[in-house]
């Protein structure tokens, strides 16, 4: 025991030593900027968006936000298939306390606008879809702790997250159709909407559009996720 | 203009101070309870106070605008609303997993509580008068 233990610090100390080597040719606070100066010369007048990131995320590299959201679509449909059953339910045997219940009924509107807020100024302020739909996950985990026999409506959240996904390769596409590539920004080049805009709320091309969306998918995605994980086989 | 930075400064050191106090009542105070009380209250005060102070203070610098002093203000409320809930749940689930109470406790009335509904729901529905006697 003493001796495993001992060699994996030892392997952990040889790792970090080799890995801080390689950081060490790395000058630190330096302008090592090659790509992104353009994204920060350009952003503006090129996607609209005043924050750099979701401009990058969403518009210059679209396509790995797009795979980000695959994956988490199969991390979802994984979930689903690994705790398939027949007859599965809540068990949960305590309710909240009333202070607990009812401070959820009271922050669970609050939390969800808060959500929404996040994502639908995804191109002005930090944040955007993923952490907007992780905030309103947040939300139906609060009521899912709560409250024992709670459960999100089903039909209507698959719905929504298949569809969710389905609009943001569509938004690609009709991208393809006018500008000639996949997640083309045809808001923003074609239609040159807000373009006297930039820095408010209308602004930003397809992103808040697609922050949108993604919010959307996330927000049930988990929501899913927390209610496939929380529910247990009953042998009735 | 400088009123306001004045302001805002003495509620943020202010804010730290309890925010001193609590992580000291967190090193002090003798089991959960106790700890918890000390730590979930001045800790909210403390937030407070350094939240909406920052908003004030940003009102009487030449970069600040009211749009400072909303935002803390909703993250003072949220926060507000929020501890206190939080700090319940927890002394309720460190309670109901059986965390003794500080050797030093002298009542436990929850305990009798609990007890006695206990005892209320043991005793068979015939003998009304006993299961009603148990409960005051």
């Amino acid at each position: 025991m003493v001796v495993k233990r001992a060699l994996a610090i030892i392997t952990l100390l040889i790792i970090g030593y080799w890995l801080a080597q390689g950081l060490a040719g790395v000058p630190f606070g330096e302008d090592k900027m090659l790509v992104g100066q353009y994204y920060l010369d350009n952003v503006k007048q090129q996607t609209g968006a005043v924050n750099a990131v979701t401009a990058v995320v969403v518009n210059y590299r679209g396509f790995d936000t797009l795979g980000e959201v695959t994956v988490l679509f199969i991390a979802s449909t994984g979930v689903g298939a690994l705790l398939w059953r027949r007859k599965k339910e809540r068990t949960a045997k305590t309710e909240g306390s009333i202070v607990l219940t009812t401070g959820t009924r009271l922050l669970f509107p609050f939390v969800m606008l808060f959500g929404a807020y996040i994502f639908i100024h995804g191109h002005l302020t930090p944040g955007g879809g993923f952490p907007g739909g992780a905030t309103i996950a947040t939300a139906f985990l609060l009521l899912y702790l709560a409250f024992i026999t709670y459960e999100i409506p089903h039909r209507g959240f698959e719905v929504t997250e298949g569809l969710a996904g389905m609009n943001y390769v569509a938004v690609g596409l009709i991208g393809l159709a006018i500008g000639g590539y996949f997640l083309f920004d045809w808001i923003w080049q074609t239609w040159q909407f807000g373009w006297d805009n930039v820095g408010r709320l209308l602004s930003g091309g397809f992103i808040p559009i697609i922050y949108t969306i993604i919010g959307i998918k996330v927000g049930t995605e988990l929501s899913g996720i927390i209610d496939n994980m929380l529910k247990e086989e009953v042998s009735k | 203009m400088n009123a306001l930075t004045v302001i805002g400064e003495v509620l943020v050191l202010l804010g730290t101070f309890f925010y001193f106090l609590s992580a000291l009542g967190l090193i002090r105070m003798p089991d959960v309870y106790n700890r918890m009380q000390t730590s979930t209250k001045s800790a909210t005060l403390g937030s407070l106070g350094v939240i909406v102070g920052v908003g004030i203070w940003a009102l009487g610098t030449d970069f600040g605008s009211a749009a400072w002093l909303t935002k803390t203000i909703i993250i003072a409320v949220f926060l507000l609303l929020t501890n206190p809930i939080s700090a319940h749940a927890l002394i309720r689930a460190a309670y109901k997993s059986g965390i003794p109470l500080w050797e030093g406790s002298i009542i436990d009335k929850y305990r009798e509580h609990l007890e006695a509904k206990a005892k209320d729901e043991e005793v068979p529905e015939e003998i009304e008068e006993t299961g009603e006697g148990g409960k005051e």
